[in-house]
């Protein structure tokens, strides 16, 4: 078990036990193979796109086992660089740590990687003189604040196409720094010299950085256990979730993402972590008057939640100055991804129109620029009578061909039972069909779903009912599925 | 056919039709992205520049490969 602490808490003795493995391994020749095996990496296979993250945690992974083998501690842990208390006259930086800046050329000149006892390599291993720093000095004074790290830690989902530095929203791309306040990339700059380069594990305030993004990450982990690391399929070569990393070894643990997801499994412990809780969604009442809302930082993103009784059109809109982008999310699934829009309201505002079935919905409202903050009002109606009623299945009649002709669509039928019995609906057809059922006499409660009961990849759903109207609710298995099915209610076994 | 050459670092760079960018004479790989309207490199990944020139700069003054100071 790897316990990490924040690097300026670490006492005397953690103090002298780190430095001395870290010195170890650099006189073994084990340390700047990690600085090659960063430097050699493809730069936008581990930077810039979803395997950041878990490329990073295997990384420091990978270096923290080492500095417990020659320390013979094993749980010695890669101590974090808290940030937000980790400014150039922070502890972390003193003589039997890090040593501090570097002097008037940047040369580090203190501590136990000064010049003279610390040499760095470039990219072909050879050694390129002493350690360099400049603190603060390459365009960003200060540290991520506290309330910076928590403003990202509240972004979801994990990445989103398309799964680079455009990414957004995206807590891989705003923890590495592309988008909203700049948590890891500000770190590299920060420090400035010998974390510039792919060489950066040259200093060893690389392992501490990146200690702290994957304890950032952790907590995400814990804060959105539904969460998932994305994509899991579909994205480039080397950044879906069972996709080999680039240039990771095999070892005792897998060289995918999937295989460092769960930091517990891994035997890491943070000291502090805690999980914040998730934020609770503004409720919004079909019909009520616009909720006036606020994005007052770059890159936060608002998150709203309402409820359809029952099917039927709706239209979702912000209005006012702000540029906003909407996202919809549903039914009774805050991931479930249905629509998303930029400008189909009025002046530049957002606005969906689309025909729900009952059940839960969530809307995420972020403004269009991610650098941009601004107010805007939010609203979400019903569209009167509804131009297209809810097909009605007949007990033992024909059945119905539809279409799900959309990414995200689901189609609601309806069906009436006036005798207590035991029923089937099914789907027939080539389209790998999911169906849910819903009743009695109400489209929220649901009684039973299905995905492959029927033949080949078709639902079917066999119960009792009892008298009473239900509904059964058709999507396909894959959200930006689509095609052709039929389905018909049969009564009796 | 424009070209600019400059001696910045102790290097040499020269950038040829606003997109050929050499640095003592080695061809340097870049990407733009159009999007942010910014440069960067692989030998600089956490930073994105307004300018090619820019980031030859930063590449002059900050990576081991071409800048080299002794102890």
């Amino acid at each position: 078990m790897a316990i990490r602490k924040d690097a300026n808490t670490l006492t005397a003795a953690e103090r002298a036990e780190f430095v001395a493995a870290i010195l170890a391994l650099k006189a073994e020749g084990v340390y700047d193979q990690f600085v090659l095996r960063h430097a050699n990496a493809i730069m936008n296979a581990i930077h810039r796109c979803p395997a950041f993250l878990p490329w990073h945690r295997r990384f420091i992974f990978d270096l923290e086992r080492e500095l417990q083998r020659v320390s013979g501690n094993p749980n010695l842990g890669i101590p974090y660089w808290n940030w937000p208390s980790g400014g150039s006259t922070a502890s972390m930086w003193n003589d039997d740590l890090l040593g501090g800046n570097g002097d008037a050329s940047g040369v580090v000149r203190t501590g136990p990687f000064r010049a003279g006892q610390w040499s760095i390599i470039n990219a072909s291993g050879v050694s390129s003189g002493p350690l360099m720093r400049e603190f603060g000095q390459n365009g960003f004074s200060n540290l991520p604040t506290q309330t910076e790290i928590n403003q990202v830690i509240a972004v979801t989902p994990y990445d989103r196409s398309p799964w680079d530095m455009n990414s957004n929203p995206s807590f891989r791309n705003q923890v590495e720094g592309w988008t909203g306040p700049n948590l890891h990339n500000r770190g590299h700059v920060w420090v400035g010299g010998s974390m510039l380069p792919m060489t950066s594990p040259n200093d060893p305030v690389f392992f501490m950085h990146h200690s702290m993004v994957d304890k950032i990450w952790h907590e995400w982990q814990l804060r959105f256990p539904t969460q998932g690391y994305l994509p899991a399929t579909g994205g480039p070569f080397g950044q879906n979730l069972t996709d080999l990393m680039n240039n990771t070894p095999s070892g005792p643990v897998g060289s995918r993402p999937i295989d460092v997801l769960d930091s517990v499994a891994l035997g890491i412990v943070y000291d502090d972590a805690t999980p914040q809780p998730q934020p609770q969604p503004t409720v919004l009442i079909v019909g009520a008057a616009p909720t006036q809302a606020d994005i007052a930082t770059a890159g936060e993103v608002d998150v709203f939640r309402f409820d359809v009784p029952a099917f039927g059109a709706h239209t979702m809109a912000t209005a006012g100055p702000s540029d906003t982008f909407m996202t919809l999310f549903g039914p009774n699934d805050a991931n479930l991804e249905v629509a998303s829009d930029d400008d189909a309201g009025e002046n530049f505002n957002s606005q969906i129109t689309r025909t729900l079935s009952a059940g839960t919905y969530y809307l995420r409202i972020r403004l269009f620029s991610p650098n941009a903050t601004g107010n805007y009002a939010i609203a979400v109606r019903a569209d009167g009578a509804n131009p297209n009623p809810i097909p009605e299945l007949t007990l033992d009649g024909v059945s119905i061909n539809a279409t799900l002709s959309a990414a995200n669509e689901s189609d609601v039928y309806r069906f009436t039972v006036t005798a207590e019995d035991t029923y089937t609906i099914e789907t027939s057809g080539a389209t790998d069909t999911v169906m849910s059922l819903h009743g009695p006499n109400s489209q929220i409660p649901e009684i039973g779903s299905d995905d492959d009961g029927g033949d080949s990849f078709n639902a079917r759903i066999r119960r009792p009912l009892s008298p009473g109207e239900y509904f059964a609710r058709v999507r396909h298995y894959s959200p930006i599925g689509i095609g052709a099915y039929s389905i018909r209610i049969i009564r009796g076994n | 056919m424009a070209q600019h050459t400059e001696t910045f670092a102790g290097c040499t760079i020269t950038i040829k039709d606003n997109t050929g960018l050499t640095i003592n004479g080695k061809e340097i790989d870049y990407q733009y992205d159009p999007i942010k309207d910014k440069y960067s490199s692989k030998y600089l990944p956490y930073t994105l520049y307004d300018s090619l020139l820019e980031l030859a700069r930063a590449i002059a003054k900050h990576t081991v490969e071409f800048s080299h100071i002794d102890e």
